[in-house]
Formats: structure tokens, sequence, C-alpha cells
């Protein structure tokens, strides 16, 4: 399936669903009685025992000799030196989304302040202009927060999304997790493919 | 006299070294390591000194500081004399089995004599039997002595298990003991010099039951209902810490490493290497060492090949025991009694039979 997701972009198309091909099911034999060389038990265990050193032997090579091109064959992520790239689906740290001369896209209508369900936001509108309002004060709980994603639903002018920012989300002061306007505000650029990611979704439910 | 007493005490010292500085806090890296590598993991590798991490060798420093300064803590209404004594018998039949497994052959060096065992005793296995015989009680008396639902299974199991265990372990090296017709564990390696002479082709099934029987006796895993991490949180020995657990803890890997000693000395040919002679390793070397160097080199090559064996075995421990599940404890009993004690029994009967006729 594939939408136009306006910002005069190509379509931006994504498969649902794993392939038919790669869902094929193993036959298993479900059978309770052994025959008389499973019960000897012996060979068998030498059939695990094989499968355990099969994994033992090329896991080996493969930390000795790195395959060319791929770092290694176990996919572990030694997390602080190597991350992962998050997938838009991702409900990270919400943020505010900034114009290009840095102010923020906010008009400080309230609705994300409204819809919360923890009452994670709160909001201090003023006005630039007449006319023209924008948030004096933006401040988002992230010790309330619980990462649903309504207020990025909810925002008209695509103003806060969900990023996917997971570190420091942990502090030992409550006081650390208050999060200003000042600490939110990110670039466009930054929150792109989540604010794609986001008007296929909520296209897809005819708003 | 002094030079018999150097000789003894440097190969002690060898030993010792080998076994508590080396093997011991080792395999406990070399279990998780393994373990992960097996399961397509990484492992430990994060404890560093300066930024080297030296693939995670430093756990088992960690470990033991992280151990020795712990709290060493006894329970309300244990009794405090056996709960301290535990560790104790537990541990030291483990160090000392080693003492009449033989390392080497015998060398001709500087005109001495010298023989790569530190205890050259005629009943030879048997005191291997005494002293697993002792380690039971080192379990028992851990879990009864704790005062701990926990720990007093755990010894209930321990006992059965490892008393039934001992009867066909016992029964399964009498084949071997028949088959070279000695109880003296150097005798038994001498004679495995011809690669076709060595215990695994003459004993196989003997090598089965051994082996089975070795594992069950060290608690580990298809074997380890005294322990069984999730029923008894730590079996016998749930309400230790600090230095008193890290002896069990020590206790199991130089138990292992004793199986796996006493499983090449008699079924995998010992110091030995495949198709080569003391006598030509001796003219090889000798060729441009001269007979001293030579000798010394064969010492150190048989050593070598030595625990190159018992490094595979401690291998294969640590493999089976990251591949099988636990068994249940009546089929524990089971196994022993309906199934490996008959084995050994019917093996010993067909080997003596075939020693006779031929």
């Amino acid at each position: 399936m594939s939408t136009t997701t306006g910002l005069g972009q190509s379509p931006y198309s994504v498969q649902v669903g794993v392939p038919a091909a790669v869902l094929k099911a193993k036959k298993v034999r479900r059978r309770l009685d052994l025959t008389l060389w499973e019960k000897l038990y012996v060979a068998e265990i030498v059939r695990g025992l094989v499968i355990t050193s099969k994994h033992f032997f090329i896991n080996m090579l493969g930390f000795i000799f790195p395959p060319a091109g791929k770092k290694r064959k176990v996919f572990t992520v030694y997390y602080p030196e190597e991350k992962l790239t998050l997938p838009s689906a991702y409900r990270g740290r919400p943020v505010l989304v900034a114009h290009a001369d840095g102010s923020e896209k906010c008009v400080a209508c309230g609705l994300c302040e409204k819809m919360c369900p923890a009452h994670a936001i709160s909001i201090v509108a003023a006005e630039k202009a007449p006319g023209e309002r924008y948030p004096a004060r933006y401040t988002l709980d992230l010790g309330r927060c619980v990462y649903c994603g309504y207020c990025e639903e909810v925002c008209p002018k695509e103003a806060i999304v969900m990023s996917d920012e997971y570190q420091g989300l942990a502090q030992g002061d409550r006081n650390l997790l208050r999060f200003q306007k000042e600490q939110l505000l990110r670039p466009e650029g930054k929150v792109k493919t989540r604010l794609y990611f986001v008007r296929r979704i909520y296209s897809k439910w005819n708003y | 006299m002094l030079a018999d007493l150097i000789e003894s005490l440097a190969k002690i010292v060898f030993i010792f070294t080998v076994n508590v500085g080396v093997f011991a806090p080792i395999l406990g890296w070399v279990e998780r390591k393994q373990s992960a590598v097996m399961q397509d993991r990484i492992g430990a590798n994060r404890a560093d000194i300066l930024g080297f991490t030296a693939i995670g060798l430093f756990h088992s420093l960690a470990d033991a500081v992280k151990l020795l300064t712990k709290e060493d803590f006894v329970p309300a209404n244990a009794n405090k004399f056996f709960h301290t004594l535990a560790p104790f018998i537990a541990l030291v039949p483990a160090i000392s089995a080693f003492a009449i497994i033989p390392f080497g052959g015998r060398y001709e060096l500087f005109g001495r004599e010298i023989n790569l065992v530190i205890a050259d005793l005629d009943v030879g296995i048997l005191y291997v039997f005494a002293l697993a015989g002792l380690a039971t009680y080192g379990t028992v008396l851990a879990g009864w002595s704790s005062r701990s639902n926990w720990s007093l299974l755990g010894g209930l199991r321990a006992s059965a298990q490892m008393l039934s265990y001992e009867v066909a372990m016992g029964l399964s090296i009498i084949g071997i003991i028949i088959v070279y017709g000695s109880l003296r564990l150097t005798d038994i390696g001498a004679a495995q010099e011809n690669f076709f002479r060595w215990g695994i082709f003459l004993q196989p099934v003997g090598f089965i039951i051994y082996m089975t029987c070795a594992i069950a006796e060290n608690k580990r895993i298809p074997f380890d209902i005294p322990e069984a991490e999730s029923e008894l949180v730590a079996g016998y020995f749930t309400e230790y810490s600090g230095m008193k657990f890290v002896m069990f803890w020590m206790a199991e890997f130089l138990e292992m490493v004793t199986i796996s000693a006493i499983v090449t000395t008699l079924f995998f040919g010992a110091w030995h290497i495949p198709f080569v002679t003391d006598a030509m390793l001796l003219s090889w070397f000798s060729g441009f060492a001269g007979p001293n160097g030579a000798a010394a080199l064969a010492m150190a090559v048989n050593i070598a090949v030595f625990f190159a064996k018992v490094s595979f075995f401690i291998w294969l421990q640590m493999t089976i025991r990251w591949t099988l599940p636990r068994f249940r404890y009546d089929q524990v009993m089971r196994m022993c009694w309906k199934m490996l004690l008959p084995l050994s029994l019917i093996n010993l009967s067909i080997t003596g039979l075939v020693v006779l006729l031929l």
C-alpha cells in the first residue's frame, strides 16, 4: 500500500506484514512414543552436542576471523558503543518541531494538554502579534509521560512528534525530567521520517 | 633425600598452580564465555583495567574481589561449626584427588628418575573413589547445617544421588582395571603407549558409564538436582556467601578438572600422543638437545599433551552442561539403578570373560 505524504515528496510506500514465502512452517513431529534408538539416549545426546558445538565453532571462527564486510556473526549490539537505528514507528521522547528560523511551530492551542492522559503537558500561552499565539512556556513532565503519542496525533500543526530519543529518560531527580520548551525544540530535519510516518498512519483513518 | 623433597615439592607446587591458580579462576570465565558463544551471544566482556578487557578475563578477577569482600553470612539457628566446616570438606577432596594422577611419564634427567606424579600409590584409582566419598559429606553437611528447607532438600538429594552413582562409577572402572591389570594410574597410563590399546577402544561402554556417573557425582547440569536453581534456589549452598560460596564453586570446577584428568588417564592414553611412543619422542629430541635436554623436552611435550586432553574433556563437560536439560529426580535414580548399574555389571562380566578366555 502507498499513500502520498505531501511536502512535495514522492509517494512513500511500505510493505505491510511478512511475505508469505517466509512464513512456511516447518513440519514438527509430535510423537510421544520414542523409538528404541531414542530411548538409548546416548545417540540423541551426541546429536544435541553436535548442534551446540556447531554453533560454538562457527561463532568462535566468526570471533577470531570476522567475516569480510560484516563485523561478526553474533548479532548482539554492544550498546553504549553501538546503537540501533530505530524504526520510525518507535515512540521515544516527544519533542517540539522548530521552524527553520528556530522558532517553534506550536501555536499553543492546548489540544495536546487537553488530550494528554497523564497530564504531562502544561502550556502557558502568549501572543506574539495580535491573533498570533505562541507558547510562552511549554513544560513536558517526562516523569508522567506514558509515551502514548496522543499529543502527536491530536496536534493540528505537526508541532509535537514522538522522536527516537530514548536516552536520559531516567534521572535521580524528578525535577530533571521536567523538560522546558528550549530543551524540547528540534529542527524539522531531525524528525522528518517520523513526520512522514505520522501522516501516513493518520491519513488512513480519514480525519 | 633433599632432592626427593624438592622434586615432590616442585610437583605439588606445579599441580597446585595449574589447578587452583589457572583452572579454577579461568573455568568460571570459560563457563560464561563458552555458553555465550554456543548460544550466539557475546558473553562477559565489560570488566576492564585501563580500557583493556582481555576478552572478559578480568571478570574472574572482579568476581574474586567481590566474593572475598562480601559478608560471610551464617543463618540464625544454623550450626555454625558444621556450616563453616562443610565447604572445606567439599574443597579438600577436590584438590587432593589430583595427587595420584600422572601428568607425564618417567624421565631420566641428570641421573635422576623423575616420575611425574605426586604420589604413586599402588591403590591408585581407589584413592579417588575414597575422596569422592568424602566429598559427599561436604555437600550433605552443608545442606543439613544451614537450617534452611532448600538446603536440606538439596543435601538429601545430593546424598541419595552421589551415593547411588558411586556404585555404578566404581563398577565402570573395574573393567579398565581388569584389562590393564593394575590399580596404579602410572601403570595404566604407561600401558596405553600403543594407540590401539587406549582405554576408549578396550572399554567404550565403561567410558560412557564413567563419564555419566562422574558428571552426576560432580552435580553438574543434566544431574544438578541437588542445586536445581529453578526448584531449590541453589540447593545445598543456598545459605552460603562470600569465601565459603567460592569454595563450593571452586570444588565443582576442580572436580571437573579431576574428572577430565581421570578420563584422560584411564581412557584416552594419558600423556601419550597417538602413534608416538616415548622412545620415539626421546630419539627425535636427542638429535639436537642431548640426553638431558631431550628428556626435558619430552617431559614438556607430554605435560602439554596431557593438559590439552584435559582441556578437551573440560570443554566436553561444559558443552554437555549447556546442551542438556536437567533430569527429573526419579529419572536420575532410575537411570542409575536400572540402567547404569546393570550395564556396568554386564560390561564387567563380558570384560572378565574375554580377558579370561584370551
